[in-house]
């Protein structure tokens, strides 16, 4: 795992220090998602448009994975469970009580933050292949639970199952009762997770998880409080895997089990790493990616998505760290240069932009 | 003030430090002796990374006994490593900054790492990242770490290695200044005598775990036992 934090490091380069240092950077994602969310809006059918509703918010879940890999290089792959837990908070808020939407939002992302801290525990001693085993038993683990109570549809009691035909669809929020409507409420709110977490990476959380990436040593004899700053990238990933599945139960109104399965966190964690863990957009990538492909290849058989995941994965291990939205970055800096060449010398067009910012 | 007494450190049969009872108060002292004599493993100790087996290390009469690294650091003590461990993504002012954060410093935090970073002269190349730059650069960059935030005690170790002889005279002078500028001690191991003797008042030589010689640098580099056990060798 090391290895591969490593080569995306050198790929660093001064220009892209100077634009990640600045605030501007952290404005550019609200621009970004405004400008996708209009042409999604206006252009997607409405097939198309669930798809991209549930992909940009499974692709928040993704950020946090990208915080714990990128950041701390730790694989965690339990994620998609805490999915699930936060969506089995909200819809049980959903179903039980009468709270907005967003407090629900906010209390699933509490909960599965906790949760997350909770299954994060193990890595305080773990790393690399030990730890993603431990993650991926914890997985298996809520797939045993969920599997037995299923999520809350309406019923009484704490499990809240309602028979047959007792059951309910969990209501959009007040603010955004239409599919579209959801649509906009969705990437609104993915923004400002999106922003939470780069805001992370560029603040003193950012600057102490480089030091323990950096080595254990050197970040004691820097002050980090070790504990403090791992656990703080747990809390943090589990909080946005807890308001994406909070905003994932609000696209059909319900969750099935099924779809939380152990092998769903394998899946993403992949996808994250094909996406791009240094770039916020990398989990955007990934979260459409995770919905587009599937729906787009549903006629070539179920597993063919799986397969080209795999494939990607292999290929971004191997060849390209950074992911997708790192190879993106680079060439983007390289228009950049075209558009503002007296702002650099010729021989660095190429890493201009960097992979990382 | 560093003061040790009677300390004893064991890895299984090795004992990188053997009952070293030594007293160094120069403004700017050194720490000599050949490869394996048990220099880092000291600093390891005065840091708080390794637990002595037996005796004691009190800085400026506060013994540390007991004390984790991260507390030490918060205590004033500072030091770098013998490969230097600048965060190659990080920029040089985040890097600086990054120590900055645990101190409690609140709204001096960043005076402190402006004005660290002016005396090491970091400042045209705040905004670089650190993998971008030299080995004497990064060497500078450790050294501003460890004057952020009211340093007491600053440890070096081997902060000259591999640097040219137009950088190692940049450093002794950046070293040498450290005291006045920021009231901290410095301790600087090197295996550059000439480096050592420019900017070390006094000098400690450690041999195999035992203190072969400490006093004056001049009066201990021109000792025979010295001379034959150390010099002899280069
Ligand atoms: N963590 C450790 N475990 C076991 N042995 C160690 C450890 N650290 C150091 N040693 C041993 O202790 C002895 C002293 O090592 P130390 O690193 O202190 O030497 P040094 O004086 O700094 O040498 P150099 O000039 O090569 O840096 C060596 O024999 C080394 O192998
Ligand atoms: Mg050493």
């Amino acid at each position: 795992m090391a290895d591969i934090a490593q080569t995306s490091f050198s790929q660093a380069n001064p220009m892209a220090a100077a634009l990640r240092a600045s605030r501007l950077q952290i404005l550019a994602i609200p621009v970004v998602m405004a400008i996708f969310a209009l042409i999604m809006g206006n252009f997607a059918n409405s097939f198309y448009l669930t798809a991209a509703t549930s992909g940009v918010a499974i692709s928040l879940s993704i950020t946090g994975l990208a915080i714990l890999y990128g950041q701390l290089g730790l694989v965690s792959l339990c994620q998609f469970a805490l999915v699930g837990v936060g969506g089995w908070i909200t819809l049980r808020l959903g179903h039980g009580f009468d709270l907005p939407y967003e407090l629900n939002l906010l209390i699933a992302g509490i909960g599965a933050s906790i949760v997350g801290i909770i299954f994060g525990l193990p890595a305080l001693r773990l790393r690399g292949l030990y730890l993603a085993l431990v993650t991926l038993m914890l997985a298996g683990i809520f797939q045993v639970i969920i599997t037995a109570w299923n999520f809350p549809d309406g019923g009484d009691g704490f499990i809240g199952r309602a028979a047959g035909a007792g059951r309910q669809i969990l209501e959009k929020p007040s603010l955004a009762p239409t599919p579209i409507a959801y649509f906009y409420y969705v990437v609104i709110i993915v923004t400002l997770g999106y922003m939470l977490a780069q805001w992370h990476r560029n603040a003193k959380p950012g600057r102490a998880w480089a030091l323990i990436r950096k080595g254990q040593t050197t970040a004691l004899a820097s002050g980090v409080n070790i504990l403090l700053y791992k656990l703080w990238a747990f809390a943090l990933a589990g909080f946005l895997a807890g308001v994406a599945g909070g905003l994932l139960a609000g696209v059909a109104g319900q969750l099935d089990s099924r779809s939380f399965g152990a092998s769903e966190s394998l899946n993403l964690f992949a996808l994250a790493v094909v996406g791009g863990v240094f770039n916020w957009y990398g989990a955007l990538i990934a979260g459409l990616a995770l919905r587009f492909l599937p729906a787009a290849l549903q006629d070539f058989g179920a597993y063919l998505s799986v397969g080209i995941f795999g494939a990607a994965l292999f290929q971004a291990l191997a060849m390209e760290p950074t992911g997708v939205a790192g190879r993106l970055s680079l060439i983007l800096g390289w228009f950049r240069k075209k558009l503002m060449p007296q702002k650099s010398t010729p021989q660095n067009a190429m890493s201009e932009g960097g992979a990382r910012d | 003030m560093i003061e040790t007494e009677g300390l004893t450190v064991r890895f299984g049969s090795v004992r990188p430090i053997d009952g070293l009872t030594a007293r160094i108060d120069a403004p700017v002292a050194g720490l000599i002796g050949p490869n394996g004599a048990g220099k880092t493993t000291l600093l390891n100790v005065i840091s708080g990374f390794v637990r002595p087996e037996s005796g004691s290390v009190t800085i400026d009469g506060k013994s540390f006994v007991g004390l984790s690294p991260v507390e030490r650091v918060r205590g004033g003590l500072r030091r770098s490593f013998q490969t230097e461990q600048v965060v190659e993504d990080l920029t040089v002012v985040q890097n600086v900054q990054a120590i900055a954060d645990h101190l409690a410093l609140g709204s001096s935090a960043r005076s402190s790492v402006a004005q660290a970073l002016q005396y090491t002269g970091l400042e045209s190349v705040r905004d670089e990242l650190g993998g971008s730059l030299n080995l004497f650069q990064r060497r500078l960059v450790e050294i501003a770490k460890c004057l952020v935030g009211e340093p007491k005690l600053v440890l070096l170790d081997e902060p000259g290695a591999g640097l040219s002889n137009e950088e190692g005279e940049q450093l002794q002078r950046i070293i040498l200044g450290i005291p006045e500028q920021f009231r901290a001690q410095v301790l600087v191991i090197d295996h550059d005598v000439d480096l050592i003797r420019a900017m070390c008042e006094q000098t400690l030589v450690l041999d195999y775990g035992k203190m072969l010689a400490l006093g004056p640098t001049a009066q201990v580099l021109e000792s025979d036992s010295v001379r034959q056990a150390y010099l002899g060798e280069l």
